[in-house]
């Protein structure tokens, strides 16, 4: 598939602080892209400027999709973190304002609006006014606004924040859904593990610069089966003081281990045996989420350090 | 455009519904009226009665103050009322009533006697009530030195104190023509007043003046040009702080063009102030047509006050005042965090663009003053002094360009630097920035 936006080099600098570094990395039609990387790493940085709120100080950004005479930036459906709506209006008034400023005649989207309350189960608060509406309720009327104008790419920025699991899972449900028609997402999160559930492509972004990208399964295999899971009766906290580990996640009787370089997982297997009861001993590709610490560094350690 | 088109539209109906702007809109113009009319009304009534005693030294003027309280006929009043209208006279006649006692006290020593009176006027009793004392020494009439005095609690009592001066001075300058041997009714004949009528002199013609009604007229139609800029600018201010705190504002910013946003709010609530003015005008034109009719029928000139051209300088420099005042309060918006913030912030600059407002009183009596003049030309101060020079003047047609151009000069610098400032400052949530800041601000955007 063909790329729909290149960002190229670009860089973006608030006083001393550089925010973003030197980005560049493409988004695929129809995959959904994660923008991944801790707080304060330039995500939202970087989607500000593709979404033209702040313009690059260098570099470019690039729309590669159909041209139809229609602006690239009324192609993109963005949904900030931080979310807000005109508290004042009604919901189906506001949706359609946020339509027509992205360049869509007013006509055209009355019917929209109705389709996608009706699909977020909203249509009983057509009339109501925003204020009137729960949080929860207020974000899905958000996300509808993000749609409405139907984008070609889909911008969100940590969309799943603040929600209930369920909620969790209905966003993520509509962004798959999205994708296979033929929508494109860019998604920025800090949770790897909706991240990986969704995403086809990742770009991890710290401090400002790429450190990794690729297709998620090429980036993984590409660590090799250089994870071990391990479940166990007994204590495992000696798991990662042995020299063969480089880096240990043990959560209750189970432990995800990133193998130090060269390092024979038998022996890891040997050490065990005299103070554990094995129940399982699994070499496996990396979780996106160890695929993250090892390149950026355990969040909660370097947090403690800063 | 069509999203300019689209801003405007929203800004100008969630104004428009507003309860609060309805009765903004009625209820204005009635409270416009009250501030001009209660006033007047509450001089001539609420003065009331006043008690003076008059203490006559001369002994030979009483005739002076037999009839001060007698009502104005039916006919008087009609004269009063339609003299007030065209200028000739200031204050109706009967404007606060005098209840002279008169006391003979030829012979005596006025001003021992006078002691008294004064320490009752002081002890303000109020069983003996008494608000004045007016004192004629005995040598009044032929002493070119004498002195009339008018003692009471207030400093301000000038009316009262005018008119007794006035009463006593005519029955004093006739007492002295008649001992010169002439009889009464040649005196009434030389010394009748012969009133004076305003005419104002102009391009389009001689017309009479209105008198305090045509300044009255000025000063309210100058209040409606500006006023709801200021109301609006406050408005426009609180919305862009709001849409700042709401967190709307990255949304707006990621699908329209940060000069679309500010013209399409300036001018959705611009036109929101010009449907206010119309309602206003319309009312104004109403109760104007019915008063001129009213009015003409009495043989009265009041198409000068409702001549066409008022309505479209009205327009005019609306519009002109509105753009001029909403950029410099979109801009406080832009880079405040808080409407207290924005208030603080906007407070001064206010007063600064209120300063012909303050004039107001001398450009309305001087409308071709060096000062009226410079004001109407200069920017920011431009429309204001302007509109109310063409209502009470007719300034130059070249003053009128100047003023017009420099006035959409100012206009487009201010949306210029208003549009860069917003660009930045309406993402920033931080501190409010310093000046040097600002000024990066601009050359960054």
């Amino acid at each position: 598939m063909a790329d729909i936006l290149a960002v190229r080099d670009v860089r973006k600098t608030f006083g001393d602080v550089r925010a973003v570094d030197g980005v560049s990395f493409t988004v695929r039609k129809g995959t959904i892209t994660g923008l991944l990387g801790r707080n304060g790493a330039g995500k939202t940085t970087t989607i500000r400027m593709i979404t033209g709120i702040f313009l690059p100080d260098s570099g470019s950004i690039e729309w590669l999709g159909d041209e139809d005479g229609v602006a690239f930036r009324d192609r993109i459906g963005y949904l900030p973190e931080e979310r807000g709506l005109y508290k004042q209006m009604k919901v189906w008034e506001h949706l359609v304002f946020l339509a027509e400023i992205k360049g869509k005649a007013r006509r055209e989207m009355k019917k929209r609006v109705d389709f996608w309350l009706e699909r977020f189960e909203l249509t009983d608060k057509r009339e109501s006014k925003v204020e009137e509406l729960s949080k929860g309720n207020q974000q899905k009327v958000q996300l509808i606004g993000t749609l409405l104008h139907d984008p070609d790419l889909i911008i969100l920025d940590e969309p799943q924040s603040g929600l209930d699991p369920v909620n969790q899972k209905v966003v993520r449900n509509l962004l798959i859904d999205l994708r296979q028609q033929g929508k494109t997402i860019l998604l920025s999160t800090h949770m790897m593990g909706e991240a990986e559930k969704m995403a086809d492509e990742i770009v991890l972004i710290h401090r400002g610069q790429v450190v990794l990208q690729g297709g998620l399964d090429d980036v993984r295999t590409s660590f090799g089966k250089n994870t071990l899971h391990l479940a166990f009766e007994g204590d495992g906290e000696f798991l990662s003081a042995l020299p063969q580990v480089k880096h240990a996640a043990i959560v209750n009787n189970s432990a995800e281990i990133s193998l130090a370089d060269g390092a024979d997982p038998q022996e890891i297997l040997a050490a065990s045996m005299p103070r554990l009861r094995i129940q399982r001993f699994e070499l496996a590709v990396p979780s996106l989420e160890s695929i993250f610490i090892e390149k950026v560094g355990d969040v909660a350690a370097t947090e403690v350090h800063q | 455009m069509n999203k300019l088109f689209a801003v405007l539209k929203r800004e100008y109906l969630q104004a428009v519904r507003k309860k609060a702007f309805i009765i903004m809109t009625l209820i204005f113009p009635v409270l416009m009226f009250a501030a001009m009319v209660l006033p007047a009304l509450l001089i001539g009534k609420g003065m009331g009665q006043k008690r003076i005693a008059v203490l006559d030294g001369t002994g030979a003027l009483r005739s002076a103050y037999s009839k001060p309280n007698a009502p104005p006929t039916p006919e008087e009043a009609k004269k009063d009322a339609r003299d007030a209208l065209q200028g000739k006279r200031n204050m109706p006649r009967n404007l606060s009533q005098l209840d002279i006692d008169y006391v003979d006290m030829s012979g005596q020593d006025v001003k021992t006697a006078a002691k008294s009176y004064i320490d009752r006027l002081r002890h303000n009793d109020r069983n003996a009530q008494l608000d004045g004392v007016y004192v004629i020494p005995g040598d009044a009439i032929d002493n070119e030195k004498s002195e009339l005095s008018y003692y009471s609690r207030s400093a301000t009592d000038l009316i009262s104190q005018d008119r007794l001066g006035r009463m006593t001075n005519k029955e004093m300058q006739r007492l002295r023509l008649s001992r010169n041997g002439i009889d009464a009714n040649t005196i009434d004949r030389l010394t009748r007043d012969v009133p004076t009528s305003g005419i104002q002199v102009s391009k389009s013609g001689e017309q009479t003046k209105g008198g305090e009604q045509n300044f009255f007229l000025a000063f309210i139609l100058a209040a409606l040009v500006v006023l709801p800029s200021f109301i609006y600018g406050n408005d426009i201010m609180r919305g862009i702080v709001q849409e700042k705190s709401d967190r709307i504002v990255e949304v707006l910013v990621s699908s329209l063009k940060p000069f679309q946003l500010l013209s399409g709010k300036i001018l959705g609530t611009a036109s929101v102030g010009l449907t206010q003015i119309t309602v206003w005008l319309s009312m104004m034109g109403i109760v104007g047509g019915f008063f001129g009719a009213v009015a003409s029928s009495a043989g009265m000139n009041v198409s000068q006050f409702l001549r066409p051209m008022v309505y479209v300088y009205f327009y005019l420099f609306f519009v002109l005042a509105f753009l001029t005042y909403v950029c410099v309060y979109a801009i406080g918006g832009a880079i405040c965090n808080s409407e207290k913030e924005a208030q603080q912030f906007i407070a001064p600059i206010t007063l600064v663009m209120m300063v012909p407002w303050f004039l107001m009183f001398p450009i309305i009596m001087n409308p071709d003053s060096k000062l009226a003049v410079a004001f109407s030309m200069s920017p920011v101060w431009g429309p204001m002094t302007m509109f109310v020079r063409s209502v009470v003047s007719e300034p130059p047609l070249w003053q009128l360009a100047v003023s017009i151009a420099v006035t959409i000069a100012t206009i487009l610098f201010f949306f210029w630097v208003t549009g860069k400032i917003f660009r930045v400052g309406i993402l920033s949530y931080g501190k409010r920035p310093t000046i040097p800041q600002l000024w990066r601000w601009m050359k960054v955007a």
